[in-house]
């Protein structure tokens, strides 16, 4: 599940950028996940571990990739981190959900993010409760960010 | 700090058309939508001009910030547009609103947190909106209040 905590935080990582392009793992780019991701949210196709095919910036390297796509990777492969997610625009939310579908996840949110009009499950870790839909997430968390 | 200023900056690859009103200016949007890519055409340019290769048409001064000397930075900065990218931590402090607020410059920042020490208002919320090779801003629109408005 999707574990969130909603506000400042010192014990994140939170120019995500920065450390994408000092810690990624070029294996990551070739795993499925990656690169339904990037095709999703950059509209971009991975070629190999170092190119990605870019639809406006030609062939570019992993450290061109939009910042919420860096932080969907930190996120999914990274698991001794938590990351500021607002670095991910709301094209990313369900990828998020998507990661945390079946092991625990923990992210930071600054802002709040639109997981979509449909049920999920999300735990608020400000107050240890779990929502289900955007207006019970808006209702429980907006008072933090 | 008076009216609007419209900044067109292009290299091979993309375009960039937009206007900007007020002194603050809030960027934000979907990922992949060409933030970061406005703000590194923007970084080059400060760091090597014509020598880097961008066109850049603007009536005033444009400057990428770095969260390296940023205070320092401001003060150097006067009747200038200053770009600033989401990953630094001083922009929601409370020392940079207080140095935006005696300043003369124009602020388009790209962040997507709520910036509570910052006026800003919610119609200088923008998005990127694409067609073809030209980027331009387009006012973003509040999803999320609408989506709470018919729920409740």
């Amino acid at each position: 599940m999707l574990n969130i905590y909603f506000g400042d935080t010192d014990d994140v990582i939170y120019n995500t950028a920065v450390y994408f392009k000092n810690t990624y793992n070029e294996k990551w780019l070739t795993k499925e996940l990656t690169k339904q991701m990037i095709l999703d949210v950059d509209k971009s196709e991975v070629v190999s571990e170092k190119v990605i095919n870019s639809p406006v910036l030609g062939m570019i390297s992993p450290e061109q990739l939009s910042g919420g796509v860096k932080t969907l990777m930190l996120v999914a492969y990274d698991k001794k981190h938590v990351f500021n997610a607002s670095t991910c625009g709301d094209n990313c939310a369900k990828w998020l959900l998507k990661i945390a579908e079946n092991e625990k996840r923990e992210i930071n949110l600054r802002h709040i993010m639109n997981f979509g009009d449909g049920e999920f499950k999300i735990r608020v870790l400000n107050t240890n409760r779990i929502v289900h839909n955007m207006k019970e997430l808006i209702l429980e968390a907006g008072r933090y960010v | 700090m008076k009216g609007k200023v419209q900044i067109k900056i292009k290299n091979r690859k993309c375009q960039f058309e937009f206007e900007i009103e007020r002194n603050i200016t809030i960027v934000r949007g979907d990922s992949g939508t060409g933030k970061t890519t406005l703000f590194n055409m923007i970084s080059e340019y400060t760091r090597l001009k014509e020598e880097s290769g961008i066109n850049l048409q603007c009536s005033k001064k444009c400057i990428a910030l770095t969260a390296i000397d940023w205070e320092h930075q401001l003060e150097q900065a006067k009747d200038s547009v200053v770009f600033i990218d989401e990953g630094d931590r001083f922009v929601s402090s409370k020392d940079f609103a207080n140095i935006i607020r005696n300043s003369d410059n124009y602020y388009v920042l790209f962040v997507r947190e709520n910036l509570h020490e910052l006026p800003y208002s919610v119609n200088e919320i923008y998005e990127i909106h694409t067609s073809g090779k030209i980027h331009t801003f387009k006012i973003m629109q509040d999803r999320l209040r609408r989506l709470l408005c018919c729920s409740l």
